[in-house]
C-alpha cells in the first residue's frame, strides 16, 4: 500500500515542486500577469496566453515547456540522451520534447509568426492619419533613439547580439522584438518577448512618466489644430483611396532597397495594409489576415512564448538585466521623440506638441490614446489623437527598419 | 569589450541615420505620389448617401468626435448612420 502511495506522490507535480520550490516563482509570475491581463485589460490578447504559457510549462512531467538549447544546438531529451536540435524531425521533436517544443521549432524558431503577425497588424492599421501629416512621421525616427542607446550599454554586460535583441524592446513592438531575438540571440526569447509585452501593457503608465519629467506645462498645452490654422497645409487630397493603395507599395519598395533584412516585417504589414485598401476586391483575404490567421497566431505565439519561460530559463541575472535594461530602452525611446519635437520646435514657426515626439514608438494605438489624454488634461479641446497616430504609425517602420539594421550587421 | 563598444556606437551612428534617411525618402515619395494623384487621378467619389439628417440637439463636432472614434475603434467596418437623443 505503502508503495502505491509512494508512486502517486511520484507521478504528480507535487514532489517535484517540493524538491524545487522554484517553480512556485514563475506560478507566482504567471498569475502576476494573468491578473494583467485579464483584470487589468493590459493587452490582454497577448498577456493571456502568454501568461498561461508560463503556467503549463512550469508543471514538471507536463512536457509543455520549451527545452533549452546549447549554443552548439544540443538538447537534453528526458531519457538523459544528448541530441543536436538541428538534426531532429519535427515528429521526433513532438514525440520525444513534447507538443509545445513541436509548435515552437515549427513556428516560432522558424521565425514564421512574427511577420504573420504583422500582415495582420498592417491590415488592421489606417496610415490616413499619417499621410495626412506626413512631416510628424519623422518623429518614428527620433524615437528609435532608446534602442541604440542601450544597446551602448548593454554590450558592457552581453554580448553583442544579446544587447541588440535586449535593445529591440525599445521598439515597443513585440512581434519585432521576437523576430529580431529570433534571429540574433534566439535562447533569450522568452523573458525579452515578456518584458517587450509587459512595457507595451504599462505604455499608459510609463508614456506619462517620463512626459512629466520632460515637458513643461507650456509645450503639453500646444494645440495642434490651432496650430494647423495658424500655419495651414498646402497639400491638399483628390483621392486618399489610391493614395491609401499606393503608398503601402511605395514604402515596401523603399525598404527592402535600402535595409532588405527589413523586408520580411515591413514587407508582410505593407501587404496585410494593402489588401485592406483595396477593397472589396480582396475583402476575404483582408478578412483572413486581420481574423483568423491573425488570432491563430496570436494564439500559438503567446503560448509558446510563455513556454519558453521555464524556471531554468528565467530564474538568472541575465533575465534581470534584460528587465532593467528593457525599461530604459523604453523610456529612452520616449524620450528621445520629446527631445527631437523639442528641437524641431526651435527651429519651426509652427510647433508640435511633444507627445506627437513621444508617440513616435510603436505601441499602436494605445500610446497614441495615451498622449490624446495627457493633452486632453491641460487643455479639454486640445484632442491630439489623429496627430499622434502619425508618428506613432511611422514608429512602426522605424522600429522594423532598426530591427533590420541590427539582424544585417550582427546577423 | 572596448570593441563591443566601438561597434555599439558605429550601429547608433549608421542605424540612426538610416532609419532618419528611410522615413525622410517615405515622406518625400509620399509627397510625390500626392502630387501624382492628385494630378493624373480623378477625384475620389463622394459617398453615395450622406449620414441621416442630425438632430439639431447634437452637436456636429460632438457627431464628428463620435464617427471619428467608431472608426478608429472598429478599424472603418463600421460607420456612424444617425445618432439620436434618449
Amino acid at each position: 500500500m505503502e508503495e502505491i502511495f509512494q508512486k502517486i506522490y511520484e507521478m504528480t507535480a507535487i514532489s517535484a515542486i517540493i524538491d524545487n520550490p522554484s517553480f512556485l516563482i514563475m506560478y507566482a509570475l504567471a498569475f502576476v500577469l494573468l491578473y494583467l491581463g485579464i483584470k487589468k485589460g493590459y493587452e490582454p490578447l497577448l498577456l493571456i496566453p502568454i501568461a498561461f504559457g508560463v503556467l503549463i510549462a512550469n508543471f514538471p512531467g507536463g512536457d509543455m515547456g520549451v527545452t533549452a538549447v546549447d549554443g552548439a544546438g544540443m538538447v537534453k531529451l528526458p531519457n538523459g540522451e544528448m541530441k543536436c536540435i538541428w538534426d531532429m524531425s519535427l515528429p521526433s521533436i513532438a514525440h520525444d520534447l513534447g507538443l509545445m517544443n513541436f509548435i515552437y521549432y515549427m513556428l516560432i524558431k522558424t521565425g514564421f509568426i512574427p511577420p504573420i503577425i504583422f500582415m495582420g497588424v498592417g491590415a488592421l492599421t489606417d496610415f490616413g492619419p499619417m499621410l495626412r501629416n506626413l512631416k510628424l512621421a519623422i518623429f518614428g525616427a527620433g524615437a528609435q533613439f532608446g534602442i541604440f542607446a542601450v544597446l551602448l550599454v548593454a554590450c558592457n554586460f552581453f554580448t553583442m547580439p544579446e544587447s541588440a535583441s535586449l535593445a529591440i524592446i525599445g521598439g515597443a513592438d513585440g512581434p519585432t522584438a521576437i523576430f529580431t531575438t529570433i534571429k540574433l540571440a534566439p535562447h533569450l526569447l522568452g523573458p525579452i518577448a515578456i518584458a517587450a509585452y509587459s512595457y507595451m501593457a504599462l505604455v499608459p503608465v510609463i508614456v506619462p512618466l517620463v512626459v512629466k519629467l520632460l515637458c513643461s506645462e507650456k509645450e503639453l498645452k500646444i494645440n495642434m489644430k490651432e496650430q494647423d490654422k495658424l500655419y495651414p497645409s498646402k497639400t491638399e487630397f483628390k483621392n486618399m483611396r489610391v493614395l491609401k493603395i499606393l503608398f503601402p507599395i511605395a514604402t515596401t519598395t523603399i525598404v527592402a532597397i535600402i535595409v532588405p533584412s527589413a523586408v520580411p516585417l515591413v514587407g508582410m504589414l505593407m501587404f496585410g495594409n494593402l489588401i485592406k485598401e483595396v477593397g472589396a476586391a480582396t475583402g476575404r483575404l483582408f478578412d483572413a489576415a486581420s481574423n483568423g490567421i491573425m488570432n491563430a497566431a496570436t494564439i500559438f505565439l503567446g503560448l509558446s512564448v510563455g513556454a519558453t519561460m521555464t524556471v531554468d530559463a528565467f530564474l538568472n541575472w541575465t533575465t534581470i538585466g534584460i528587465v532593467v535594461g528593457g525599461f530604459f530602452a523604453f523610456g529612452l525611446s520616449i524620450a528621445g521623440g520629446i527631445c527631437l519635437a523639442k528641437i524641431y520646435n526651435l527651429f519651426s514657426k509652427k510647433k508640435v506638441n511633444p507627445l506627437v515626439g513621444a508617440t513616435g514608438l510603436s505601441a499602436v494605438p494605445m500610446a497614441s490614446r495615451v498622449a490624446n489624454d495627457i493633452a486632453l488634461k491641460y487643455d479639454s479641446r486640445n484632442h491630439v489623437l489623429n496627430y499622434c497616430m502619425s508618428s506613432n504609425i511611422s514608429g512602426v517602420i522605424g522600429s522594423a527598419v532598426a530591427a533590420g539594421i541590427l539582424i544585417s550587421f550582427l546577423g | 569589450m572596448e570593441g563591443n563598444i566601438l561597434e555599439a556606437v558605429k550601429l547608433m551612428v549608421v542605424g540612426m541615420a538610416t532609419v532618419f534617411a528611410v522615413l525622410f525618402i517615405i515622406i518625400g515619395v509620399s509627397n510625390a505620389l500626392i502630387a501624382f494623384v492628385n494630378k493624373f487621378v480623378g477625384e475620389d467619389e463622394k459617398p453615395a448617401a450622406q449620414p441621416a439628417a442630425q438632430p439639431a440637439a447634437v452637436n456636429p463636432a460632438v457627431a464628428q468626435a463620435i464617427a471619428q472614434a467608431v472608426n478608429v475603434a472598429t478599424a472603418g467596418k463600421a460607420k456612424v448612420d444617425a445618432i439620436k437623443p434618449l
